[in-house]
């Protein structure tokens, strides 16, 4: 743990001040109830106030964006943005330490620029995946968005942390095509082709002239970005989806294996997801529904509960996006596939151009999944772990029986799915906990540096993790002694001289903190 | 003609009402089949499970968006300001209308 330097009382005031100045005295928030907001709703300790920040900014452009962080670096006063605050079971609008203060990016919502063509859009970070999808919808823009879960979330936020959606548009980092970022010195910088001016292909060619740098801001404290160039999936013509439930847990392999290839040639080009039973279940009722126990809920049970609802130990969909003839030539390599590799049929549906849009793999707006945090009755609280996997299914029956047996050594019930990529499976788990109850919450807590530490062992690293815990994950990436995060370091204190952007994200720490530590 | 434009260009400026607001901001969560109605029929059986069938009071709808509650996060002024906040509490206190 750092040390954390100390803001006066005089120094936050003048800081405030100024932000008024900048922003208008109704969008800074320094009171009681301003500030509670900027916590992790689903919390695994047991005081998330202790986190809460100073005060908190809402600024409305880039420009107000740059006069905040000057007078923040002339003050030496920490900010920690937030595009929305819905990075849900990661900590949502918490930062990761107290004494600092949110820059709350949501009133900068506007959607710069669509462009039906070429398929981009250009949007702020206070946009939600919502707000997004009513945009093409209402102004009959034949392109469609990729969405996690939840659609609460910003599409911006959600991309540089690189989260994921369920088109052949869901892996979301790599469809991010040029940056607007303001530095922490406050100064405005354009990346690839947006560095140029007058260029009409920032949203359009990735990497300009000389270092490409947009996977410079994803997931780290280098920078605000204030715009976003983003790729979005031309309307297909139809989809066919190919939906299996598998009645065995050790089904799971050979499926994994079946589809790898499928997968690795371009025939499936979403993100299918293995969902065990539990996270179906959970979707549709509390656990106290299915079996009123103590204790990780037993495997007869599961499987009863499982036959009940029509469901299988593992569900996924195939979807197939695109031309209709080609969907149906494809869908029959994935039922040949699939045919020689486990004892059960795919259930399929059709979805045309023009049909409800509800039926077609397009992410409609829905909150439904949050309801999975109140598994255990509630209050909900939820902890993702989310280790990357090869795609093969022995590499994934290890992962996902060595994670399976630590939950259940600490008592949960394991919640997960492997999430297909193109060369690798991102095995999304969560501890699911009540809120109110502080023996079971320091379990997960106590669950949680188990699964870190024994993916670690296992060669097993998590692609993102709760903000509490960053340290720890960023020293599992240890190769040549720590060099990545040395390096890391070093571009922090290069871009950040006065250490004054996210403290401590994804471990990486301004030197005045480090110094201090 | 004239006057019939004019309305339309004067209703364009008309807030949405405290109905249209609650559906739009709050009902991922509060309308039928969401997430908020399914644990308020949990908690308070045999009650309506819908908020705008529950009458509750401006204050308290007002306290549990800015504070949160068992399993609703809390809503922030920046993403949610005060005066379209008021609009929907009023909404909901007088029975969803």
């Amino acid at each position: 743990m750092m040390s954390m330097p100390i803001v006066s009382p005089a120094a936050l005031r003048r800081t405030l001040q100024a932000f008024e100045r900048i922003v208008g005295p109704d969008h800074v928030y320094a009171d009681v109830e301003g500030r509670h907001g900027y916590t992790d709703a689903f919390s695994p300790f047991d005081d998330p106030a202790a986190q809460e920040p100073l005060a908190a900014v809402a600024p409305a452009s880039a420009e107000e964006v740059q006069a905040i962080v000057r007078i923040a670096a002339e003050q030496g006063i920490a900010l920690w943005p937030i595009s929305r605050g819905k990075n849900f079971g990661y900590g949502g609008a918490s930062p990761r330490i107290p004494g600092i203060v949110m820059l709350d990016l949501v009133r900068m919502n506007r959607i710069i620029e669509v462009d039906p063509d070429m398929g981009y859009a250009i949007l702020e970070p206070g946009v939600g995946f919502d707000d997004l999808y009513h945009y093409l919808i209402d102004h009959r823009i034949p392109l469609w968005t990729s969405a996690p879960a939840h659609t609460w979330g910003s599409v911006v936020g959600n991309a540089l942390e690189r989260g994921v959606g369920y088109t052949p548009y869901g892996e979301h980092a790599a469809q991010v095509c040029g940056l607007e970022v303001v530095l922490p010195t406050g100064e405005l910088v354009r990346t690839g082709m947006g560095a140029m001016p007058g260029s009409k292909a920032w949203p359009l060619f990735k990497y300009g002239f000389g270092p490409s740098w947009d996977g410079m801001f994803m997931q780290s404290n280098f920078g605000i970005v204030t715009k976003m160039g983003l790729w979005l999936m031309p309307e297909p013509e139809a989809t066919l989806n190919l939906s299996m439930s598998l009645p065995r847990v050790e089904d799971l392999p050979a499926a994994i294996d079946a589809l790898r290839p499928l997968k690795v040639s371009g025939v499936v080009q979403a993100n299918p997801s293995f969902g065990n039973a539990i996270r179906t279940l959970a979707t549709r009722n509390i656990r106290s529904s299915y079996w009123d126990g103590k204790g990780v809920m037993p495997q007869d049970a599961l499987d009863a509960a499982a036959a009940k609802a029509g469901i299988g130990q593992w569900n996924f969909s195939v979807r197939l996006f695109g031309y209709e003839k080609v969907n149906e030539f494809n869908a029959g390599l994935v039922r040949d596939a699939f045919a020689k590799a486990v004892k059960v049929d795919f259930k399929e549906s059709r979805w045309h151009r023009g049909e409800d849009l509800r039926h077609s793999g397009s992410p409609v707006p829905s909150l439904s999944v949050l309801r999975i945090v109140d598994w255990l009755g509630g209050p909900g609280g939820h902890l993702t772990f989310s280790p990357i996997s090869p795609f093969r299914g022995d590499e994934a029956w290890k992962q996902y029986q060595t994670t399976r047996a630590l939950y259940e050594r600490h008592g949960f019930d394991y919640y997960g799915g492997f999430t297909a990529g193109e060369r690798y499976l991102n095995h999304i788990t969560m501890i699911v906990f009540n809120r109110d109850d502080a023996e079971m919450t320091a379990r997960a807590r106590t669950l949680f540096k188990a699964l870190i530490a024994t993916a670690a062992a296992n060669g097993w690293g998590e692609y993102r993790t709760h903000i509490q815990w960053y340290d720890q994950v960023a020293q599992t990436y240890s190769f040549n002694k720590g060099a990545l995060g040395r390096m890391n370091q070093a571009v922090k204190d290069a871009l950040d001289p006065k250490g004054i952007l996210a403290p401590g994200k994804m471990g990486i720490w301004p030197r005045r903190y480090r110094e201090n530590g | 003609m004239a006057i019939l434009l004019m309305l339309a260009a004067a209703a364009a400026q008309v807030p949405p009402d405290g109905h249209a607001l609650f559906n739009e901001r709050c009902g991922g969560c509060h309308l039928q089949g969401g997430f908020g109605t399914m644990a308020i029929a949990r908690s308070h059986s045999g009650e309506p499970a819908l908020l705008a069938e529950r009458h509750p009071a401006a204050d308290l709808v007002r306290a549990v968006v800015r504070n949160g509650f068992r399993s609703m996060p809390p809503i922030r002024r920046a993403e949610l300001d005060d005066a379209t906040l008021g609009r929907i509490a009023s909404y909901l206190a007088e029975g969803g209308k």
